[in-house]
């Protein structure tokens, strides 16, 4: 039965002004190994399918896992009474979407090795050596590997004729160690977080030799100094670092919804408002923010998003200039864009589409300059590797980081690990403080697949990316 | 939705088709409406059933998981072929447990029929009634208001069969106009208990005593913290309220039961028959739940344990499945007469570790911030960043509110706590 084409002329039957469908099943496999004990071996398969109708103005979304002509109708009619009820509290006079035209089309993430084809043994081997390498360590009290690896196979049709069959795939490596030593505990670890890639990726990562380093920096790191009383310092933060700032202080606050209110209750608004585009100096004159949803190896990166709105490639701050937002169908219009750039994604079938951020990475340097050549022109400064401690409040302006490794740069050397170190900053003075970015050679990309947005939540995913950048005279301190 | 009975052909399916040495099979289930609203206007509304139906699987020692979201012969089939198969390729667990037996469960009563029986006409005249009065006060409204029926059903190998149901209605809601923001939200397991006209005098009455927020010194600060923001902290003090990772020596709890760690107001108990508070009939894999003293006067008396860990050990497996934080009888009007000068929080906000070991935290507050002095509110202020330790923050408990229900599983009290460390302030 052809599920999307009934559902889809019921919904014109019913009278609705759009609608679509997504068929979405989604398979997750979580291993999760600690000290040696595997505390969850689990493949998880969600079927379903969401349909969303959009009547005068308001949305109606309903969702089932029973693919019936009878089940699909009532849902369809379930999305669309809801739509009417929305329709009685309506957004200004009603929501109006963005122009978009259908599309018949597919698209597969491109990889080598099926990580669900991989058996289970091989990868629970790798693990356990993985963590008898860092549980060789005397100190290291606690070993922890997590792998995810999640396929997402969509069909989606809409009343304006798209009819998409999207295959997404990402795999997400995490290994952890904790050093106990001198009444304190502290961790390392390695994770590009998840990357839309085959288990060839896997494979060359060489994570048996990236333990001993992660067991020898946590071990470095408990028995480490921390700084004392804040002081404006110099910071050079690697591009795993600065995916979790990025994501944070560029990334949300330039969701459209989220500069429109819509997440006021929640998640919060922002700072970057519509006034702002195209004058407010968000950065220095060398920051290039790049929304890219098809990055390769992005994971947000589809083909298309869940408007059925073509991945697309743009300047969020061009020239340190906050030059244009990440939106959706229904968001765009309302600060007069006529086209989605299309950021509107679910997690599940069950999920409602909601306003993303996109591939997001900050633009290499155009002088060359590698991470070397930037630590030996810094004179006095902290080095921090990985993600830490984050918070930001809710309108994405004031925020305090930490990180996961860091070492004090003292003219021009690593001299020393650290630990405990926290800076605090804001927007616009953080990234107004970047006065160096390593070049293009040393571009790097970091997943993020926990990213919790929306009521009932979801987790979201997209890449982020960059090289090493200096950021000057930031307040950088000891915890407290 | 999918019915006990249900669930239960499911576990007798499984038990005549399993081979393995052992099993745990769990079935959750729902019954969503969430309407969502912003800026005075529906911006989603969502209905649907959702079902999770997870299957483990021992041979000897070896485990294997698979979950799916249907009941069918034919999914069930693929549960247990796929789980059999991971466990087959699986390694052995050191830290294998078998499934729970048969318990005699605790009755609790988280079920109420008038939570069920609201309808989506009925939320979204509350919604227009909520907005109405934004608009009345030229304000923008955004929130979200929801109900949920939720069942949960556990059947072991060993003997365990266990179902319980539950309801529950949440209503959230934040209110802004220019530069004054502020927030209230709700949760019950009986929607006749919930009183909507009330949460809107609560909201008009918070919004009405702020208005645009002037910049002060961060510091060491009194300060009043309102029943939201203390549920919130209590969300990440539980977060690392762990028994092993204490033993272990990752966090600051360790080698601290039965001693005076938390200020000796300080009471954190769970209950199964409190008569407004959800509670659970067991806990993860089976275990009967109890009622549990987790702090008594500021003295750590239990914390959260596995199952296998509690048999390691020799204790108890627990969890907490609701909060309740013993209150006083200060009104906050007699807490700010109390001490020179301090402010009042509404909520925290972004709570995240800054040093797991020491049990210290960061976070920001958020809904609208009241200084005080001289026993009266002087004007509204901007937002804090807070660098805590959290447990150490309890011991400079001033006075205490009476405990009121904040959420379905949750009461908490208003406290007043000295020398709070606000590390930084916001631009807002």
């Amino acid at each position: 039965m052809d599920f999307l084409s009934l559902a889809m002329d019921t919904a014109k039957s019913l009278g609705a002004d759009y609608a679509d469908i997504r068929i979405q099943k989604s398979y997750t496999e979580m291993i999760y190994l600690r000290n040696l004990s595997l505390k969850n071996t689990s493949l998880n398969e969600i079927y379903g399918y969401g349909i969303r109708v959009f009547k005068d103005g308001a949305w109606g979304f309903a969702h089932n896992n029973v693919f019936t002509t009878d089940e699909v109708n009532k849902t369809v009619k379930k999305a669309f009474a809801i739509a009417k009820e929305s329709g009685r509290v309506k957004y200004d006079n009603g929501l109006v979407l963005a122009h978009e035209r259908g599309y018949i089309d597919s698209y597969k993430t491109p990889y080598c090795v099926d990580p669900f084809g991989v058996p289970l043994s091989e990868k629970v081997e790798l693990m356990m050596e993985v963590n008898k390498t860092m549980l060789n360590y005397a100190e290291i009290k606690l070993a922890v590997f997590m792998l995810e690896c999640r396929k997402d196979e969509k069909l989606f049709a809409s009343t304006l004729g798209s009819r998409l069959d999207i295959q997404t795939v990402y795999i997400e490596p995490t290994i952890t160690a904790t050093a106990v030593a001198e009444g304190d505990s502290q961790s390392r670890t390695y994770s590009h977080g998840g990357q839309a890639k085959g288990w060839e990726w896997i494979q060359g990562l060489n994570l048996t030799e990236r333990a001993v380093q992660v067991a020898e920096e946590a071990i470095l790191k408990v028995r480490a100094d921390s700084l004392g009383a804040e002081e404006r310092k110099t910071l050079l933060l690697d591009p795993n670092h600065m995916a979790l700032t990025m994501h944070e202080s560029v990334g949300h606050p330039t969701e459209l919804d989220r500069v429109l209110g819509w997440e006021a209750d929640f998640a919060g608004i922002s700072f970057a408002t519509p006034e702002k585009l195209g004058n407010y100096q968000y950065g220095s004159k060398i920051v290039n923010f790049v929304a890219d949803n098809t990055l390769e190896g992005g994971i947000a990166t589809a083909g298309y998003d869940d408007d059925g709105v073509p991945n697309q490639k743009w300047y969020i701050i061009k020239d340190g200039i906050l030059n244009e937002y990440g939106n959706t169908r229904a968001t765009a219009p309302l600060i007069g864009n006529k086209m989605s750039r299309g950021c509107n994604r679910a997690t599940n079938y069950f999920d409602f589409p909601i306003n993303r951020i996109p591939n997001l990475y900050l633009e290499p340097g155009k002088e060359k300059l590698s991470p070397a050549e930037l630590i030996a022109d810094t004179e006095d400064g902290v080095y921090i590797e990985g993600r830490g401690s984050f918070s930001i409040d809710q309108h994405r302006e004031n925020f305090q980081f930490g990180g996961d490794m860091f070492w004090e740069i003292k003219n021009g050397k690593k001299v020393r690990p650290l630990k405990k170190i926290l800076y605090k900053s804001n927007n616009p003075e953080f990234w107004n403080s970047v006065d160096a970015i390593c070049d293009e050679r040393f571009f790097q990309t970091f997943g993020v697949t926990n990213c919790g947005k929306g009521q009932p939540g979801q987790r979201g995913r997209m890449t982020h990316g960059g090289t090493l950048a200096r950021f000057r005279d930031i307040r950088v301190g000891g915890s407290q | 939705m999918i019915t006990s009975t249900d669930m239960q052909k499911a576990a007798e399916f499984i038990r005549k088709n399993v081979s393995a040495d052992d099993f745990t099979l769990s079935i959750n289930g729902s019954e969503d409406l969430l309407t969502r609203f912003a800026q005075n206007g529906i911006t989603q509304h969502i209905t649907g059933n959702k079902l999770n139906v997870n299957l483990s699987v021992s041979y000897d020692s070896k485990n294997g998981s698979a979950s799916g979201n249907n009941l069918s012969k034919d999914s069930l089939k693929y549960l247990i072929k796929t789980a059999s198969e991971m466990a087959k390729l699986n390694q052995p667990d050191p830290e294998f447990v078998r499934s729970e037996p048969a318990h005699i469960l605790p009755e609790v009563d988280n079920f109420a029929q008038n939570t069920a029986e609201i309808t989506v006409e009925e939320i979204v005249s509350n919604i227009s009634l909520c907005v109405k009065n934004a608009e009345s006060k030229n304000a923008k409204l955004s929130g979200i208001s929801q109900k949920h029926i939720y069942d949960t059903f556990l059947a072991t190998k060993s003997g365990f069969e266990g179902f319980d149901r539950s309801t529950q209605f949440s209503h959230s809601m934040t209110m802004k106009r220019e530069g004054v923001e502020t927030k209230v939200s709700r949760s019950v397991k009986d929607h006749g208990r919930f009183n909507m006209q009330g949460m809107i005098e609560k909201l008009n009455s918070q919004f009405d005593s702020l208005n645009n927020p002037v910049q002060i010194n961060k510091g060491h600060i009194p300060v009043i913290l309102r029943p939201a923001a203390v549920l919130n902290w209590l969300h990440y003090l539980i977060w690392t309220f762990d028994r092993r990772t204490a033993d272990e020596g990752h966090t600051p709890f360790t080698d601290q039961i039965g001693k005076q760690f938390f200020g000796k107001d300080f009471t954190f108990r769970s209950r199964l028959d409190d008569p407004d508070l959800a509670a659970s009939k067991f806990l993860g894999g089976g275990v009967p739940a109890e009622n549990v003293d987790w702090i008594v006067n500021g003295v750590l008396k239990n914390m959260s344990a596995t199952r296998y860990y509690a048999k390691q050990k020799n204790l108890k497996a627990l969890r907490p499945y609701n909060i309740i934080v013993d209150g006083g009888d200060t009104a906050e009007e007699e807490m700010m007469k109390m001490v020179d000068r301090g402010v009042i929080i509404n909520n925290f906000w972004y709570i995240r570790p800054t040093d797991r070991k020491t049990g210290e935290w960061t976070g920001l507050s958020r809904d609208g911030v009241l200084y005080f002095e001289d026993g009266k509110i002087q004007k509204s202020v901007t937002n804090f960043r807070w660098n805590e330790i959290l447990h150490d923050a309890t011991k400079r408990i001033l006075a205490m509110g009476p405990s009121v229900q904040q959420e379905y599983y949750a009461k908490v009290p208003t406290l007043l706590i000295d020398d709070f460390n606000f590390v930084d302030v916001t631009t807002f």
